[in-house]
């Protein structure tokens, strides 16, 4: 990918012209230096980059993003007028860049720690890897680096990657996809989150087309033996990972339940009294047995795909056909597990939960495949 | 298969009891607090969602002086379950002790086969049939008084008034057209 050009200086010497003896340059970036001391003037991709970073983040966090940044001096970061048009914003941040001969990949790193401060944006979807090798558990980070690195532009030569961890043992990965003889394109990049020595991963802005790919590349980087999708999908990263390892707070079926339990009964009136309010408590309690207790993470939707055979005894035409009923059921919410939740405990959904609803924190999923051989959603967790 | 008696217990003193039954445990709420802020007797209110009362209750119970059906028109299994809750009421409690309420009348969703199914249930039990408003305040509060007014009755704080001479005046009828389809 780099181009040599060789550069001969001759210096106009009144001895004559005399060769100085020659200087070879590595060029990246298709920029050419005419001559040493002029500023290079950043590509069109670049700019379309920085323009798209700077339209992306919001002036508030634009300072902050910036500072972590780290590219541009303190009197750069002063010079900058937070109060201006990003359209003034950006021009400036162009020249600043221009000035410290910013790259391509060092934007690309601006638009990363954005987007690792607020993942939040866009659907990430869940794919969980297979059979793990003997040593896939003393993976290291250098390692995993260096291999899926390697690997990824085994498969792809014109890819471009960003690996960096997070401080919460994240590790973040950005790549821009180019093709078998297009550039890396940085305006759509893919984004990768995955734990170590944990078997799944979350993946923002995949094409189909590119997914073996970046499946291949982590199965073998992680030294494990197959990858599939998880059924998990949702725009908040922290919601979706805490439900998959199970980190929300559980209620453990117990024989005899503690009294504290009873304190979110509001408090009725002396003179009212309800004759089966064990029967509320007892739903209330199953209910947090099965979607948590407290603050539950933000699932935005739960899709049954439905491949049975109709059932409605008055409905004689339909239910006498041969071939299954397809139809796909959606329930989608602001905050789904919450509302299921309060469906269960107020006696909207029967209780003792139903095994379709309950598989949504127990299995981690929220796309499931019902047919008629399976008496509940298909697919077991491994 | 123990049925709730009206006569079984000695009444409380200066107090009445008022069983709420409802499917969906939702208006029984707001009009249980309606119904205990009045001040010159004191109401007792009793909440179920559905009969049979469990037996745990039967002795603290006190003495109910009116059963009330609340209805949502909007659900059909609203009034399966009030119907079914009948068989546990011992028949005296049928002389003016038993009232229906139902909410949510005016919905367009309501076919016109439920509230007519109501209306016969009613008359033929010759107990009052009433409507009620449950999302605002000022519903809540009107059904509440028309309820306390039956209340006072049946608890025998009205002189030379017995519910079952009350229940001659109130009960439900059946209008003559109820066979003809309605015009919608």
């Amino acid at each position: 990918m780099g181009l040599f050009i060789v550069v001969s200086y001759y210096s106009g010497t009144a001895e004559g012209s005399k060769e100085h003896p020659q200087s070879t340059v590595l060029i990246s970036d298709w920029s050419i230096c005419l001559q040493p001391g002029t500023r290079k003037t950043m590509n069109d991709s670049s700019k379309l980059l920085l323009q798209r970073i700077v339209r992306r983040i919001p002036v508030q966090m634009l300072k902050t993003t910036l500072d972590k940044w780290g590219r541009l001096t303190a009197e750069q970061r002063q010079a900058i007028d937070f109060t201006q048009s990003k359209w003034a914003l950006t021009q400036k941040l162009q020249s600043f860049c221009e000035e410290n001969e910013v790259t391509l990949t060092r934007l690309a790193e601006l638009e990363m720690i954005h987007v690792i401060e607020n993942p939040n944006q866009g659907m990430w979807y869940t794919f969980q890897l297979l059979d793990p090798e003997d040593d896939a558990q003393s993976l290291e980070l250098s390692e995993f680096k260096q291999q899926f690195k390697c690997h990824l532009s085994e498969l792809l030569r014109q890819v471009s990657v960003k690996i960096k961890k997070h401080t919460d043992e994240a590790v973040w990965i950005r790549i821009a996809w180019g093709g078998s003889f297009s550039k890396p394109n940085h305006l759509k990049p893919t984004y990768v989150v995955h734990h170590l020595q944990t078997p799944y991963f979350f993946v923002r802005n995949l094409t189909s087309k590119l997914k073996p790919l970046l499946s291949q590349a982590l199965t073998l980087a992680t030294r494990h033996q197959g990858v599939k999708e998880a059924n998990l999908s949702g725009r908040n990263l922290a919601s979706i990972r805490d439900l998959l390892m199970r980190q929300y707070q559980h209620v453990f079926p117990t024989k005899y339940p503690s009294p504290h339990d009873e304190e979110d009964q509001p408090v009725l009136n002396q003179h009212i009294e309800k004759e089966q309010g064990h029967v509320a408590t007892h739903r209330r309690r199953m209910a947090r047995e099965v979607f948590g207790d407290g603050t539950l993470p933000q699932l935005q939707s739960a899709v049954y795909k439905l491949d049975t055979k109709f059932k409605d005894p008055s409905n004689r035409t339909m239910t006498e056909r041969e071939d299954t009923f397809k139809c796909v059921v959606k329930f989608s919410s602001t905050n789904l597990l919450e509302s299921l939740r309060s469906c269960a405990s107020s006696g909207i959904a029967s209780a003792p939960v139903t095994p379709l609803l309950s598989s949504i924190p127990l299995k981690g999923r929220n796309y499931f495949v019902v047919t008629d051989n399976t008496p509940g959603p298909s697919s077991q967790r491994h | 298969m123990s049925r709730l008696n009206p006569f079984a217990k000695l009444p409380g003193l200066n107090a009445a009891s008022v069983l709420l039954v409802e499917n969906e445990e939702h208006f029984q709420q707001s009009l249980a607090e309606a119904l205990v802020k009045e001040t010159s007797v004191t109401v007792n209110v009793r909440l179920a969602k559905s009969f049979p009362l469990p037996v745990e209750n039967d002795e603290s119970r006190p003495r109910i002086d009116l059963v009330v059906f609340i209805i949502n028109l909007t659900s059909e299994l609203s009034f399966q379950s009030a119907e079914a809750s009948l068989k546990y009421l011992e028949p005296g409690y049928f002389l003016g002790k038993v009232c229906f309420m139902v909410s949510n009348a005016r919905s367009s969703s309501v076919p016109a086969e439920r509230l007519d199914a109501v209306r016969r249930l009613a008359a033929s039990l010759h107990c009052p049939l009433l409507f009620a408003e449950d999302q605002t305040q000022q519903g809540v509060t009107n059904a509440a008084e028309r309820l306390l007014t039956i209340l006072k009755v049946a608890a025998g704080f009205v002189p030379f008034t017995t519910s079952l001479c009350l229940s001659n005046l109130t009960r439900s009828t059946l209008p003559p057209d109820i066979d003809q389809p309605s015009f919608d």
